[in-house]
């Protein structure tokens, strides 16, 4: 167990070390440097500005100098905005973007596995119909269209919510909604469908053939078996409410990271690309080795061993 | 027990009938018949594919045959809906005027007897008392501008009369006056390519890496393997953005980036078939009549495991065509004047309070074609699966 633990650990550095490498290289590739703008510069000021980012290094030297600043948690100064250190504009934005990604994905498990139980056990009748419609429509139609509907409806049709911002409390619902309704129609239909496979299983006649009360024959051997495949979804669903966040945070203008990191791409602030890519490959990784290790404490049946 | 509702003589044997046991109630069929039987009786797996068959020859057909090109600009018509209400001036000569006033950007257009749009009317504008004074003939009539109310020369107010649908724009035209039918069909052309692009990367890296891995097992599936989950790790949109930031936005980064990377899920489904697959006793009696690895790869062990690659297909257009919508959507897709439904969605975004209704079409056609794609992929899935054969 721990040998796997630590396995995985290992592994998580090779593969953030390959992104890092990656984003480097490829931030480099870019056909002329970060300050060739419009405006002309004097060559001396060029001069003085590259040997203020190091930039008049050899690119092996600033990859080594980069990988020493990550490796004490600092991602470098941004070329953009003059003063502001990568980091800072992480933290600035990740408050916004951990209240509304946390509140989505709260959201996700606390309606999409209900619904889901829901329909699996009102099989056929009209609550599962029900339930599957609107999961349909939630998988199918796009988070931006959700969301601009929404922001039409809501806001600007009936004004229950604000139009942009979280200064309100009510200003949460749309963003939430958004960013979440696509994963809770996705868990809603796995979890049904995991549910009503569970149901068929021999060990759920044993369990009521030895007289089991209801709700434990479905919360001790039916939900936690069919509950497997929905925790396995949820380290992509982490990785979804990050990217869907770009868009999210640009619809309803929320401060957060998604909104400075499309931001830095139009303003092709390099360091804050590489360092924001970065950082949300960190925090995947450290999502989905979570998940994976609640995926052990749920089924006993899987057991890790350190070579595969 | 008493009182069984089976009658006694219902316990007698049945009639022997020589050979009534080798008849043959149905045709027997091939694996492949059954699927598609099974698909052509789902009626939302069918309407899905129609859809799509539909979509692919307007995107191709459509700009061909359209009299507007998605590029073309019209300022002085901009932001005509696709419908409206008539109203008719009749002047002292009996020449009678259809227009129709459009309240987002309080302009009047002619509009002719078939529908057509013949053009801008202009008015002397009179910011003091807030109205717009137009003449037709010897008939003036005055706009209103806060009650958006139109008032005839002699005091009576004019009413709208009934809707026509705009013959010169079908969908209507954007804020730059350009058509969005036209726009709609290049946004299609946009969507199909990334369609088409994530199919042949899926089916040419996708199902090559997986079934190599697979196949060839050990160390090299382990590297192979390893090489999948260090790409995995990162959601495709950032790669896009990446290789967006190297390239230059565009189109062609988007096919880069989802060519260079999009093929990883269908590789590790291939793998996990190819794996089970290879056990198969067939397998082993190809290798032993001396059929080299690709032989049995690209004979044997693809075709045996194409329903579940058509079915993961299916799963993956969908979510390449929604990730070059939500590109664009932020920006960072297409660049203009080219239109994908991403653009269009952002661009009707920017006009929600005046134009709701050109969020339609473009959030129609991707959601649309979702819905497509979704249904023909869950009636796949269905039809392959060898459980639910009858």
């Amino acid at each position: 167990m721990t040998g796997y633990v630590m396995q995985r650990l290992v592994l998580m550095l090779v593969t953030l070390l390959a992104i890092i490498t990656l984003t480097f290289f490829l931030m480099h590739a870019v056909p002329g440097g970060p300050f060739v703008s419009d405006k002309m510069m004097a060559p001396e000021i060029q001069a003085a500005i590259n040997a203020k980012y190091h930039l008049d290094d050899p690119v092996w030297l600033q990859y080594l100098n980069y990988l020493k600043g990550i490796a004490s948690f600092d991602l470098g100064p941004s070329f953009k905005y003059a003063g502001m250190s990568v980091n800072e504009i992480i933290a600035e934005g990740l408050p916004t973007t951990l209240k509304v990604g946390v509140l989505a994905l709260i959201c996700v498990v606390s309606l999409g596995v209900p619904l889901g139980i829901v329909a699996a056990l009102n099989r056929n009748r009209w609550p599962d119909t029900l339930v599957m419609v609107v999961a349909t429509i939630g998988v199918a139609v796009p988070s931006y269209v959700i969301a601009t509907v929404a922001l039409y409806l809501f806001a600007l049709r009936l004004g229950w919510v604000p139009t942009f911002g979280l200064d309100d409390w009510r200003g949460y619902f749309l963003p939430v909604f958004a960013l979440s309704g696509f994963w809770i129609s996705f868990i809603a239909r796995l979890a049904r469908s995991s549910l009503l496979e569970t149901l068929q299983q021999d060990y759920m006649i044993t369990a009521k053939a030895k007289g089991l009360k209801p709700g434990q024959i479905l919360f001790k051997h039916g939900l936690r078996n069919s509950l497997i495949p929905v925790v396995t979804v949820l380290g992509p669903v982490v990785a979804n409410l990050i990217t869907g966040s770009f868009v999210i945070e640009q619809i309803f203008a929320l401060p957060g990271i998604g909104r400075h990191f499309v931001l830095s791409i139009t303003n092709r602030d390099y360091t804050a690309i590489m360092g924001i890519t970065i950082f949300y490959a960190a925090v995947l990784m450290v999502m989905i080795f979570i998940v994976d290790m609640l995926y052990l404490v749920l089924d006993p049946r899987i057991k890790y061993r350190e070579a595969r | 027990m008493t009182d069984s509702p089976v009658a006694p003589q219902m316990w007698e044997p049945a009639a022997r009938v020589a050979g009534a046991a080798e008849q043959i109630a149905a045709p027997s069929l091939t694996y492949w018949q059954d699927v598609r039987q099974r698909l052509w009786r789902n009626r939302t797996a069918m309407a899905g594919l129609v859809f799509i068959i539909l979509l692919v020859i307007a995107a191709i057909f459509g700009p061909m045959v359209s009299p507007h090109t998605y590029y073309d600009q019209d300022l002085k018509l901009a932001n005509i809906p696709p419908a409206f209400q008539l109203y008719e001036v009749t002047d002292g000569s009996g020449e009678t005027t259809r227009f129709f006033f459009n309240s987002g950007n309080l302009n009047i257009y002619e509009v002719t007897d078939d529908g057509r749009i013949a053009g801008l009317i202009r008015g002397k504008k009179d910011l003091i008392k807030k109205q717009t004074l137009f003449t037709f003939g010897d008939v003036e009539v005055t706009l209103h501008t806060p009650t958006q109310t139109l008032t005839r020369g002699d005091g009576v107010v004019l009413a709208p009369g009934q809707w026509q649908w705009n013959m010169s724009n079908v969908f209507g035209t954007d804020q730059l006056g350009r058509d969005v039918l036209a726009r709609q069909l290049y946004g299609a052309r946009i969507s199909l390519t990334v369609a088409f692009v994530a199919t042949l990367v899926n089916f040419f890296i996708g199902v090559f890496y997986g079934g190599i891995s697979g196949y060839l097992g050990g160390r090299i599936d382990t590297l192979m393997m390893r090489i999948v989950e260090v790409i995995a790790t990162i959601p495709l949109t950032l790669y896009v953005i990446l290789i967006m930031v190297v390239f230059n936005s565009g189109f062609f980064s988007v096919i880069i980036a989802i060519g260079s990377v999009y093929w990883v899920d269908m590789a590790r489904i291939v793998r996990g078939q190819i794996l089970t697959l290879k056990q198969q006793d067939y397998v082993a009696a190809a290798r032993t009549m001396g059929a080299s690895t690709g032989r049995i790869l690209t004979r044997h062990l693809l075709p045996n495991s194409i329903g579940p690659i058509l079915v993961a297909l299916t799963m993956l257009i969908p979510s390449a065509i929604f990730i070059e919508s939500f590109m664009s959507f932020i920006g960072l897709g297409v660049t203009p004047p080219e239109a994908s439904w991403g653009t269009l969605t952002s661009e009707a975004v920017e006009t929600l309070r005046a134009y709701p209704y050109q969020m339609f079409f473009p959030a129609a056609a991707i959601s649309l074609t979702m819905f497509a794609f979704n249904f023909l992929g869950d009636g796949l899935r269905d039809a392959l699966d060898p459980r639910l054969r009858t």
